[in-house]
């Protein structure tokens, strides 16, 4: 009897701790999940909104902009995550190994892109990457290319130049993972195989890299989630352009809300697109990456 | 007895800092905060006009909070869209092409001034576009009479003269620029195939529009459009004569800095082109006129704005008053920004003035002013609608594989399917 009280008070004022939290998370939360759900389904433009039913997923299939939004996104995820996240792993493993000079000047230099602000190094990249900026007075200075290449103005390169923008931003990010990870390795391990006299390249392949596998995972997914969201630069870069090719599915959301008449309710079906590429490709890669027992 | 005297100016001095931030802070609640974009254009203009009513209302302040267009209009959407008031201006400028979208996707978030202003002293087309059943929103400013701005020395180098460029067809236009850059290296034109201005610009110098009178899209199945397209295509398969720029800063340091010898646009470029500070240098011809369509003019519109002001502004008589004092009527005050800024205000009174008879020695003593009033009204007459920059971001996404040598024809349905999506 005294003990069911007791418990009872104990889950009270347990329940009195989580309540504020609960609540916030409710409202700031919870709430607009829900509420972009509902306006998914609602047509009409700016604020006179009614319901349509599945009209904003018909749209959305005969819709050739959100069908290359979406095959940009893919390709920038395609080509751009396995490129960074194997310069991190890279970078993490060589400068790990204490033989290399000035270790701790490397790891901050490479790291410091990844505290700076989106919007001040995109533009940094915009006049970088002009047609009369410093990317093609070096380059054809030292008779790289011919003439000066149209960086931002050409379908190809503009992809190119948001790549190398934001591998050039996360690279670093993501090898302090690595780093910490690699700390986290016994070097008896090492030890053992150096005995055994296993060259370089197989500890790295057959023991480095299985042991930062769950961190690996991680990365993959975070990077995934961040690419399939990928705002800043192509907004402050290119602006989508040249012809849509750098257009990405958030940024035809933006275009859709803000830029455009606004269609407050398809934007919110596009940006449910994006939730079930999130939701579909973690799942993917935790798949991949389960142990097998 | 000096430890007293210091406590003494002490307090004096907590006092009078806190008359003064009292002073600050009631300064504050008479501001007139303003958004608009180009600070050498709009931003001079309502400077002006602030200045003009400090004669008469000297406790009168206007913070002037200037952004790139695009943001203006986009900032002002979001927070509209957010419906919160808060932060947002007294006065801001939309873009005639833009106006109605505004005024009918949020209804009740401008203040209707009908008992403001007298809008029948105003020109017609461009209270129409800022009109939504009996209501009128706007303080019509500018017109976006288009002219083609030239540095006349170079061309000059080229061998060409004034009267070499009177009313042309693009195709000679072509021509010239080619000869242009054969002689000079510098190419006639620079263009920013994220927006397809010129296009707007060949469009409505045709009388066509991207809308047909029902507000269908008209882009496939309108000679006019095809003609334009064919045009501007031609313009792009001649590299030698543009330049390829990227956003707004681009495009301006291109002609100002000497890197191209003309620009078409509208005259509120004037304002750039003049704080370049190279006078003598330019010239104004009209822009060149499209073959093979009937009734293509010499003249046509690019851009031209509105102030408005927000329902929610918490100094609404100030606001009010200020716009109808000197927008409505200070005539001394239009004189002065069509000679110092190139804006030519809307209001009809205005063009009877000295100014407008005069000559600019910016431009070479052209009378610039006479040749815009007489091009403006040579302008064709078009409904704009409310889907102007859906249209134009279909028409750019074509550009690069029209650049390349693709079929015009495959373009325009490629930009009208586009276009169809945006437009639902």
């Amino acid at each position: 009897m005294v003990q069911t009280r007791l418990g009872r008070n104990e889950s009270i004022s347990g329940w009195m701790f989580v309540t504020p939290a609960l609540v916030l998370v409710g409202l700031f939360m919870i709430w607009p999940i829900l509420w972009s759900l509902w306006m998914s389904f609602q047509t009409g433009r700016g604020m006179n909104l009614s319901f349509g039913g599945l009209a904003n997923i018909q749209r959305l299939g005969a819709d050739p902009i959100f069908l290359t939004a979406l095959t940009n996104t893919l390709i920038f995820l395609a080509i751009q995550v396995p490129i960074m996240i194997l310069l991190a792993l890279v970078f993490a493993v060589l400068l790990n190994s204490p033989r290399i000079w000035g270790r701790g000047f490397f790891r901050t230099a490479i790291f410091l892109p990844a505290v700076t602000s989106l919007v001040a190094y995109s533009i940094l990249f915009k006049s970088m990457f002009a047609t009369d900026g410093l990317m093609n007075h070096v380059a054809v200075g030292l008779g790289l290319i011919p003439a000066p290449i149209s960086w931002l103005g050409h379908p190809f390169w503009a992809k190119v130049v948001i790549i190398l923008a934001i591998t050039w931003r996360w690279t670093g990010y993501n090898m302090i993972f690595y780093l910490a990870a690699l700390q986290n390795i016994d070097k008896s391990i090492y030890e053992a195989a150096r005995i055994d006299g296993i060259p370089a390249w197989a500890q790295f392949f057959h023991i480095t890299i299985p042991m930062l596998k769950p961190v690996i995972v991680f990365t993959t997914i975070i990077s995934t989630i961040g690419t399939l969201q990928l705002f800043d630069e192509v907004q402050n870069i290119t602006q989508g352009g040249p012809s849509n090719a750098t257009l990405t599915l958030s940024q035809y959301i933006y275009n859709l809300t803000f830029r455009f008449m606004p269609s407050f309710g398809y934007a919110a079906t596009v940006s449910y697109v994006i939730v079930l590429l999130v939701a579909i490709l973690s799942f993917i890669q935790f798949r991949v990456a389960r142990e097998r027992r | 007895m000096k430890l007293k005297a210091k406590a003494r100016s002490f307090a004096q001095g907590v006092i009078m800092a806190g008359i003064s931030v009292f002073a600050v802070s009631a300064a504050q609640a008479e501001d007139v905060t303003v958004w608009a974009w180009d600070p050498n254009f709009n931003g001079a203009a309502m400077q002006l006009a602030a200045e003009h009513y400090k004669r008469t209302n000297p406790d009168f302040n206007l913070v002037f909070e200037v952004f790139a267009r695009e943001e203006v209009e986009q900032k002002l959407q979001t927070q509209l869209a957010a419906g919160t008031t808060q932060g947002l201006p007294d006065i801001v400028l939309i873009e005639d092409y833009s106006a109605q979208k505004f005024l009918l996707s949020f209804p009740g978030a401008f203040e209707p001034l009908n008992d403001t202003l007298d809008y029948s002293q105003f020109a017609d087309y461009k209270v129409q576009l800022a009109t939504v059943g009996d209501q009128t929103y706007s303080v019509p400013f500018d017109s976006g009479v288009t002219g083609w701005f030239y540095r006349s020395d170079i061309l000059e180098e080229a061998g060409y003269g004034a009267d070499d460029l009177e009313n042309i067809t693009w195709n000679r236009f072509i021509e010239i620029a080619k000869d242009v850059h054969a002689k000079t290296g510098k190419p006639m034109l620079s263009l920013d195939l994220n927006d397809p201005g010129m296009i707007v610009v060949m469009l409505q110098s045709t009388g066509s529009w991207f809308f047909d009178d029902n507000g269908e899209l008209n882009l496939v199945n309108n000679p006019a459009f095809r003609a334009v397209m064919e045009t501007y295509g031609e313009i792009l398969q001649t590299p030698e004569i543009y330049k390829v720029v990227n956003g707004w800063a681009e495009y301006t340091s291109s002609f100002t800095g000497g890197d191209v010898a003309s620009t078409i646009t509208g005259v509120w470029i004037t304002g750039t082109i003049k704080a370049a500070d190279m006078p003598g240098q330019w010239a104004v011809a009209p822009i060149p006129r499209i073959e093979g369509v009937e009734g293509a003019r010499n003249a046509s519109n690019l851009g031209g704005s509105s102030w408005y002001v927000l329902a929610s502004s918490d100094n609404m008589e100030t606001t009010k008053d200020f716009l109808a004092t000197v927008w409505g009527n200070d005539i001394d005050f239009y004189q002065e920004i069509l000679v110092g800024q190139g804006a030519v205000g809307s209001l009809l009174r205005v063009r009877e003035g000295e100014a407008y008879q005069s000559s600019d020695d910016y431009y070479g003593g052209q009378p610039v002013w006479q040749n815009f009033s007489q091009w403006l009204g040579e302008i064709p007459g078009v409904d704009f609608g409310i889907f102007t920059y859906e249209v134009r971001s279909a028409i750019a996404t074509q550009l690069p594989d029209i650049a390349n040598g693709g079929d015009i024809d495959q373009a325009i349905q490629r930009a009208e399917a586009e276009a169809r999506v945006l437009t639902q």
